[in-house]
């Protein structure tokens, strides 16, 4: 059944890319106006937009080393799309540019309205950050590589015994991820209010990262699901198991947020609560309900169900769902952290976003127009369909 | 395609085996093997060590709690690492049960049924510690939210009362888990034993299984539930232990990645003890056809993983006492470090961290000896970490002037060790009485039950 591999998915990639690359220019142009007006709020804006975009490609990276130490049949249907993304951690990282040479205008600990302590400082200054955001994208890029070049020579020559390979790889990638991200975190993310501090937070923002690139798998793989080489292939038990593993996801997401959310409550410290006050005017308040329905009950409730799982057409909306929540969680974790005027959406915020994921989702279906769609020498099937 | 189950049975199962010989191996174990020497040196150790827990609360009972080690600073000692101990080495049992259940891994089938007896016998060692904490254990239903003309009530924004909740469900649940999956295999002891008494006994807790395509369809449905069930109080029950401490404004207590930290730790100790004891069981009853290499294997990696995310959890606390550059959290990492109780710190990091890197190895995973010595380590270790969360944090917080020392009294090691002779009692009688790997579940491993099972599917 992976022989129907060989046919490559260029078709309908390049016609997605035709239309972004229409909607692409324009808001490059009003964001580049932006920062000529106010630097301040529109690298705010810039941020939010790069951790949006940021969070598939490095989610990519983790999912694709996971499901290489788990298998199943949900990894493989998964894996190209997967893979695309990673390889366009270059330029996730040439989009990084803007923020490592604009970080002394962006944060508080380095435009001056905060003075780290001693120790602090240590960690919180712009070479520092630079030097760290540096490191973080060459172990991402060289995981990325690796993982991607061994996926191309397992399709070219199908060496025995390859997925031992991938494995022996996979572990420290996953564990990498999670050192780098909880570090990328702090420095691109919590350092905005340079007083707080929640130890919980890097395991949030790259579960959230993880569910991003899960969510966004999904609708690719449903996106050419009547297509060659999909076409056939994806049945109900590949819904099922992304539909139970999506479930899991944001379980996890919302124990996470929770717990933070409890300890910091109850604790009520003057270096914590005040991220949460902050967070308890304006529209702060109904945008995080917006968020916990749209990411956690919402899902909650329809995987929950065999059909709500098995079903195309319910498992697409709240993947769209989810993928459309984390960007407004993630405006939830930086906008208010703002200099700039605190409790109204800045205009710099709708073009930052698609000016950054317009590109990036371009170069993005490049990249999965390169290869077939499905691995060539993995089996696809669900394990329990196997007694053909 | 029937070729990769056939495979991966293979490797959970060794080859040569049919119904008949899975039930025969097992039930032998309890019907027709004699009372042999090392089962009864090893019931006599775990006797006696209970008749010392029993002693140990019947001082407690008369005299007091100050025959344990407590004093002004430090109000939570032995009692309070060991039942989170306890309770954390439970939950392997449940994970093991549930959610590789739910997850599909057929290698959990051998070892689930000793895991999860081992869930309950560690909760009824846990549940012993807070209950004579209070003092006055006979008092323990005020903790229930119970109409009275005092007009007290629990304190519901303290994680302590959820405790009550969270481990009780949990007890009462894995329980019921585990009391159901022996259903079918109890209906196989009443049938098979030839004694009067056990007849009657199986009998009655197989409570009429006829093996009747209803009741396997009743139990299949209640089994699925139950699991569901159970997967969210595994993470519940150690969450709202980490709450316990991570409420409190204790240096070294509040952080916020203590929920997830602590289900790791949990589930690392609690696979660490399931290797510790499916090991030798596995050798002493020859079950190394059912328990193979490769669940061993499997568990080392469990062990692994939950080592690296412990030892994130090691890394965020020391980066968080770095970063806040609070003094109060700069001088616990401080006092752990150099301290009057640094040893443990090294100690529990040697434990923890670093001997369980050796399973990073595949001979080192496939090695039992190895496997052995890194879960007593481990099971070690995760007793340090529990010290040196409670005991550090409590003997120096914030000010000097209230700076105390603790140290376990004999009674506190007593009672320690008295939990340790009932866990094993408990364990030892159910090898005796109870199909120590689940028949029924095993049998569906075979090939031909594959084959029988989906032949007329597809």
């Amino acid at each position: 059944m992976a022989s129907d591999g060989t046919t490559h998915g260029g078709t309908p990639a390049q016609q997605l890319s035709l239309i972004n690359l229409l909607g692409a220019v324009l808001p490059i142009g009003l964001l580049a106006w932006a920062f000529a007006m106010n630097p301040p709020a529109a690298l705010r804006s810039y941020l939010w937009a790069f951790c949006v975009v940021a969070a598939v490609p490095c989610g990519s990276l983790a999912l694709l080393a996971l499901q290489h130490l788990t298998g199943g049949a949900w990894g493989v249907t998964m894996r190209r799309p997967l893979e695309a993304a990673v390889r366009t951690l270059p330029l996730v990282a040439l989009l990084f540019v803007p923020l490592a040479l604009g970080a002394h205008i962006l944060y508080p600990w380095a435009n001056g309205s905060y003075t780290a302590p001693y120790p602090k400082s240590l960690y919180l200054n712009v070479p520092a950050f630079q030097l760290r955001a540096g490191v973080y994208f060459a172990v991402w890029i060289v995981l990325g590589t690796v993982l991607n070049y061994w996926s191309t020579r397992q399709d070219r020559e199908n060496p025995p015994d390859f997925d031992r390979r991938f494995r022996l790889i996979a572990g420290p990638t996953l564990g990498l991820y999670g050192l780098t991200i909880t570090f990328a975190s702090i420095d691109w993310v919590m350092s905005l209010e340079p007083m707080w501090f929640s130890s919980i937070f890097g395991v949030l923002f790259g579960v959230g990262q993880i569910l991003s690139a899960f969510v966004f798998a999904i609708l690719m793989v449903l996106l050419f699901s009547d297509r060659p080489p999909l076409r056939g292939v994806i049945r109900a038990g590949h819904l099922r198991d992304y539909g139970s593993l999506l479930l899991a996801f944001v379980m996890i997401w919302m124990y996470l947020s929770i717990s933070q959310f409890i300890l910091i409550w109850s604790a009520n410290l003057k270096e914590e609560a005040p991220y949460y006050v902050e967070r308890s005017h304006g529209i702060w308040p109904i945008m995080a309900g917006l968020v916990v329905l749209a990411q956690f009950f919402t899902p909650f409730l329809v995987l929950l169900t065999r059909d709500g799982k098995r079903n195309a057409r319910s498992l697409g909306w709240v993947a769209g769902m989810v993928l459309a929540a984390r960007a407004a969680e993630l405006y939830w974790f930086i906008a208010p952290a703002r200099p700039v005027d605190h409790h109204t959406l800045l205009w710099s915020d709708l073009v930052a976003l698609p000016a950054l994921a317009g590109p990036w989702f371009l170069f993005f279906t490049w990249q999965l127009s390169r290869r077939p769609l499905l691995p060539l020498h993995v089996d696809p099937t669900p394990a329990e369909d196997h007694h053909g | 395609m029937t070729e990769p189950q056939a495979t991966t049975g293979q490797q959970v199962l060794a080859p040569g085996h049919s119904m008949a010989s899975i039930t025969d191996k097992v039930s032998a174990i309890v019907l027709t093997r004699p009372v042999g020497k090392r089962w009864l040196f090893g019931f006599t150790l775990g006797f006696i060590l209970t008749c010392v827990l029993f002693t140990t609360i019947a001082n407690l009972l008369v005299t007091g709690v100050g025959i344990w080690g407590l004093n002004a600073p430090v109000g939570w000692g032995f009692d309070i690492i060991n039942f989170v101990w306890w309770i954390g080495i439970g939950h392997a049992g449940t994970l093991i049960s549930a959610i590789l259940l739910l997850l599909r891994q057929n290698w959990r089938t051998s070892i689930n049924r000793f895991a999860e007896a081992m869930t309950l016998f560690a909760v009824s060692c846990a549940g012993l510690y807070p209950l004579l904490h209070m003092g006055r254990p006979w008092f323990f239903y005020w903790l229930m939210p119970i109409p009275n003309t005092m007009e007290l009530w629990p304190q519901w924004r303290s994680p302590l009362i959820w405790d009550v909740f969270a481990v009780s469900t949990y007890a009462s649940v894995s329980a019921l888990f585990w009391y159901v999956g022996l259903i079918p295999d109890l209906a196989t002891l009443r049938d098979r034993t030839t004694s009067r008494l056990g007849r009657m006994v199986y009998g009655v807790l197989a409570m009429g299984w006829r093996n009747s395509a209803k009741h396997w369809h009743q139990y299949e449905t209640a089994y699925n539930l139950l699991a569901g069930l159970c997967t969210p109080l595994v993470v519940s029950v150690h969450t709202v232990v980490s709450f316990d401490f991570a409420v409190g404004v204790v240096p070294g207590w509040h952080a916020t990645v203590f929920p997830p930290y602590f289900v790791a730790g949990a589930i690392f100790a609690g696979f660490a003890m399931v290797l510790i004891l499916c090991i030798p069981i596995r050798a002493v009853y020859g079950l190394q056809d059912f328990i193979t290499m490769k669940h061993l294997e499997n568990m080392g990696k469990i062990l692994l993983a939950t080592c690296l995310m412990v030892s994130y959890g090691y890394a965020m606390e020391i980066f968080t006492a770095f970063y806040t550059a609070n003094t109060y959290e700069e001088y616990l990492m401080h006092n752990r470090l150099h301290g009057p109780y640094a040893t443990s710190y090294y100690a529990l990091w040697f434990c923890n961290l670093i001997v369980p890197q050796v399973l990073w190895f595949k001979w080192a995973r496939t090695n039992v000896w190895v496997l052995f010595i890194v879960s007593l380590a481990v099971s070690v270790g995760m007793w340090l970490e529990r010290f040196v969360i409670i005991v550090l944090s409590l003997s120096r917080d914030f000010m000097p002037s209230m700076w105390g020392q603790y140290r376990g009294t004999p009674w506190d090691w007593s009672m320690y060790v008295g939990t340790i002779g009932l866990f094993i009692t408990l364990l030892f009688l159910f090898l005796r009485f109870l199909p120590v790997i689940s028949i029924f579940e095993m049998r569906t491993l075979l090939p031909e039950a594959k084959v029988g099972d989906h032949g007329e599917h597809s």
